[in-house]
């Protein structure tokens, strides 16, 4: 039912060049016996940004998960339906998980260094999938250093260990770790909550400009920061999606009453 | 009113007083036993304890020598052992088998392993590995240190794994990284000074082992480190010693358990502190 | 319907279909690759997979072959005398050919010198951790612990050694006559602690084994005292309880099981260990009505006798050590149940 109303014709249309990178259908997922997703049915357009917003418990960080099978990592989690990426359902059990997670990048909530030094933050991942030459190693950490805006901070002390960095710098950090293996998708699962106002508008602008060469979705709380950063808004509640439209027809004129509620502040 | 209160605060007192003393009794005591070892094993303590080999009977020279090397190669061999398996099971127990039923049990009979009877794992290795093998050897007490260490570091080993916050694996798979190297890369990272305090403590526990070397190294009066035969080792020398009737081995067995407690406290001291930079990092 | 972005791609559904394959053969080489790299790993990951999973169940595999190794050694003994070796006194292995050998000496050692030592260590080692935790100030409390902890690493040779040359003695020179002089001609207790004073005996031992667990005992105890949350005591003494009251009505009914679960992890250390009682017990296999005469215990006797056994003998002191091991076994697992419902009350 939910469906129906979004297609209807004051519906906007997106730009007309965009396929959809990720083609999410009929999506339900599983925490042991309670349904956590229902029905879900949504694309994420290559080279936008699309986030996501709703009230905890909604169920937008757990479809996050989904979409690099993160949930895979713990039992009783289950996903039925399909998700499309490049037209391939990555829910088939023959995919390879972890060449999945290569194509598709996450940054999470709270900054997760690993504990060794900034430069081996970067390149553990690339050495992972590449066997290079130390100057190219080089060149493709201080790539991704760049690609995360944070390479002026760090390139006199890439010997330094990840953890001595502040929480912003932390989370620029894990967003060039992540960009240095050069995914097609980002997900962002409220990358900025652990973080204070100023780092916050360093990673918007990061994100802002990572969107020219990546398809990314990001799950916030922060509805500001939804408004600010993305082109569609997909707001979800209690594993419904409620709503699922570009951001600028979304926050002046949602569709649907629940949306309005949570976007002026009525709930949530 | 006022009876009542004074009353409760009389049996306060009391309680109070009885609590202080215990800590008085205790320390006492404890504070006895390492005072009279200082005051024993000091006395012996010379270069010959580590130059001169364990004095044959009726002898007034010797030293420890013997069994100083003996013990350590026994204890090494014994951690080296243990402690590989130890932790490979405790990585197991909570990483990959967490949510197991199995792991449940393991963790059960491991927390009951961890305090049984050293002499039953001594009995244990004389069956399994002495009679088959035909002779007590060095060999044989390590593998009865190792049964020891094993229980010790699966509980630590599991301990600080499950101390490495979750998002963090997440953040590795994201990567595409596969769970081995998840693991070995970055959780037993996030986890090393954790990690080497197990192994650690482990060691100090079976430094000081006597019962189970009775009868798996036994003892040797002369300098061998050739682990298929029996290898001399400080515990089972201070145990012979100690019942001996020459003063100058009950002395040597002073300053061998002096030399003994001093590595044990060592090597607790190193852990403690090790576990103590995790923790403010 | 559907609501699937972009709306209008289905218009423009040829497009889309290049657009894709276009991003897919970019795409193609890179994943090959990765693909490549990846296969490396694919054997080295189920490998280690497979190493800890079986490190894992050696540790039950550990305990099957005690339990085994243990019954294969004790069979001959368990054969030759049944169920009698637990209620037979007589232990005289040098009879030939058939030695009469009976367990009920050692048994009766073990359990004795056992609970003589908890009814000792508990109450001090309980005294020890609630001044550790309510009374202590705040700057001694670390380093007392620390020290606490650190008496518990000492090796159990140390304590038997000490016992051996230090309390022993001591005790048999003064504090032994007290009791006797004092219980003299009382029945029952006169003949418990009945003289003479000796250096040997089970009495010595227990007071060492006793000194020994007390700080194994203290640190638990203070472990299991820490898990009551603040609020719940603060609480307590907001309304003006005194500190002892604090401790008999909040943190004790609160970590009773904690509590009875570390003591019985004590009483299975105390059972098992041979090094602290060996020298000081006498090894004596009758059982006598004073504490004061020398006795002892399942660990004792194999530390004393085994180097030097053969046949029955060794097969009987085997029979022995599966006792302990069954009896240590219970004791513990009791000990863990009990610690395990705490830990569980701490989490809900």
């Amino acid at each position: 039912m939910t469906m129906v109303s979004v297609s209807s014709d004051n519906f906007q249309p997106v730009a007309t060049d965009s396929p959809v990178k990720v083609d999410i259908r009929n999506l339900d997922f599983f925490y042991g016996d309670s349904r956590a997703l229902k029905n879900i049915n949504l694309g994420l357009a290559p080279n936008r940004v699309t986030a996501f917003i709703g009230p905890s418990g909604c169920g937008k960080s757990t479809l996050l998960r989904v979409l690099n099978r993160m949930y895979d990592l713990y039992p009783n989690q289950r996903a039925a339906g399909e998700v499309l990426l490049d037209g391939r359902n990555i829910l088939d059990p023959q995919v390879d998980i972890n060449l999945l997670r290569a194509r598709v990048g996450m940054v999470f909530q709270k900054p997760t260094p690993f504990p060794m030094t900034i430069y081996d933050n970067i390149s553990f991942g690339i050495k992972l999938y590449e066997k290079l030459p130390k100057s190219e190693l080089d060149d493709r950490v201080e790539t991704a250093l760049k690609g995360a805006a944070l390479w002026k901070e760090v390139k006199d002390k890439l010997g330094a260990s990840g953890l001595s960095l502040s929480g912003g710098q932390q989370q620029r950090l894990c967003i060039a770790r992540t960009v240095a293996i050069r995914p097609e998708v980002i997900l962002f699962d409220e990358p900025c909550s652990a973080l204070d106002p100023i780092s916050t508008a360093k990673i918007e602008e990061l994100i802002d400009e990572l969107k020219t060469q990546y398809t990314i979705a990001i799950v916030t709380h922060n509805m500001q920061q939804a408004a600010r950063v993305s082109d569609f808004t997909a707001f979800m509640y209690l594993g419904d999606l409620i709503e699922f439209g570009e951001t600028s027809h979304m926050f002046t004129s949602p569709e649907k009453r629940e949306t309005q509620d949570y976007i002026t502040g009525r709930f949530g | 009113m006022n009876a009542i209160y004074s009353s409760r605060k009389r049996t306060n007192l009391i309680i109070r007083a009885l609590c202080f003393g215990a800590a008085a009794f205790g320390l006492s005591f404890l504070g006895l036993i390492l005072f009279t070892l200082f005051w024993n094993g000091l006395a012996g303590l010379g270069l010959s304890v580590f130059t001169q080999m364990t004095p044959p009977p009726g002898s007034n020279s010797g030293g420890l020598a013997n069994a100083l090397a003996g013990s350590l190669v026994i204890t090494i061999i014994g951690v080296a052992i243990g402690a590989p398996l130890g932790m490979l099971a405790g990585t197991y127990l909570a990483e990959y088998g967490r949510h197991e039923k199995l792991t449940t049990v393991i963790r059960f009979i491991n927390d009951i392993l961890l305090s049984a009877p050293s002499i039953v794992i001594g009995l244990f290795v004389y069956v399994a590995i002495v009679l088959p093998m035909g002779g007590f050897s060095g060999f044989a007490g390590s593998l009865a240190l190792a049964v020891i260490v094993i229980p010790v570091v699966v509980r630590t080993t599991e301990d600080m794994l499950l101390l490495v916050p979750n998002p963090l694996r997440e953040a590795a798979a994201a990567l595409g990284m596969p769970r081995s190297l998840v693991i070995k890369r970055v959780a037993y990272r996030a986890a090393r000074a954790g990690l080497i305090t197990g192994i650690l403590l482990a060691t100090a526990r079976v430094a000081g082992e006597t019962a189970p070397l009775l009868f798996t190294a036994l003892n040797n009066q002369f300098w061998n480190l050739d682990m298929t035969g029996t290898v001399a080792n400080l515990p089972v020398t201070i145990n012979n010693f100690v019942q001996s009737p020459y003063e100058f081995w009950r002395q040597l067995a002073w300053t061998g358990a002096l030399i003994i407690t001093l590595s044990v406290l060592a090597l607790n001291i190193v852990a403690r502190v090790l576990g103590r930079e995790r923790n403010t990092q | 319907m559907n609501n699937r972005l972009p709306s209008d791609a289905r218009e423009t559904g040829a497009q889309m279909t290049d657009f894709a394959m276009q991003a897919s053969t970019t795409r193609e080489a890179p994943v090959a690759d990765r693909a490549q790299a990846l296969k490396q790993f694919a054997l080295s990951d189920k490998t280690f997979y497979w190493l800890t999973r079986v490190s894992a169940v050696s540790v039950l595999l550990l305990l099957g072959g005690i339990i085994i190794s243990l019954t294969v050694g004790a069979w001959p003994a368990i054969q030759h005398f049944g169920l009698s070796f637990l209620t037979t006194q007589r232990w005289a292995p040098q009879i030939e050919p058939a030695p009469i050998l009976g367990g009920l000496g050692p048994i009766y050692g073990t359990l004795v010198s056992s609970i003589i030592a908890m009814l000792i260590a508990v109450p001090v080692g309980l005294g020890i951790a609630i001044f550790l935790t309510e009374l202590c100030p705040a700057w001694l409390r670390r380093p007392f612990g620390i020290a606490i902890e650190l008496l518990a690493g000492i090796p159990s040779i140390i304590y038997g050694m000490w016992g051996f040359f230090v309390l022993a003695p001591f005790l048999a020179d003064h504090f032994q006559p007290l009791l006797i002089a004092t219980f003299e001609g009382v029945p029952v207790l006169g003949a418990i602690f009945g003289g003479p004073p000796s250096y040997l005996s089970l009495f010595n031992a227990s007071v060492v084994l006793a000194i020994m667990i007390l700080p194994f005992i203290t640190a638990i105890s203070r472990d299991v005292f820490m898990t009551v949350p603040p609020v719940l005591k603060e609480s307590a003494y907001g309304i003006g309880c005194t500190t002892w009251e604090v401790v008999r009505s909040v943190v004790i009914p609160y970590t009773r099981v904690g509590v009875i679960g570390g003591v019985m992890l004590a009483l299975g250390r105390a059972l098992g260990e041979t090094m602290a009682v060996t020298f000081i017990i006498g090894n004596s296999f009758r059982i006598q009505d004073s504490i004061f005469a020398p006795g002892t215990t399942i660990s004792a006797a194999i530390a004393s006798e085994f180097a030097e056994s053969g046949g029955l003998h060794q097969s009987a002191l085997f029979f022995l050590g599966l006792l302990l091991f069954v009896l240590t076994f219970f004791v513990l697992a009791c000990a863990r149940i009990m610690l395990m419902r705490l830990e569980r009350q701490k989490g809900t």
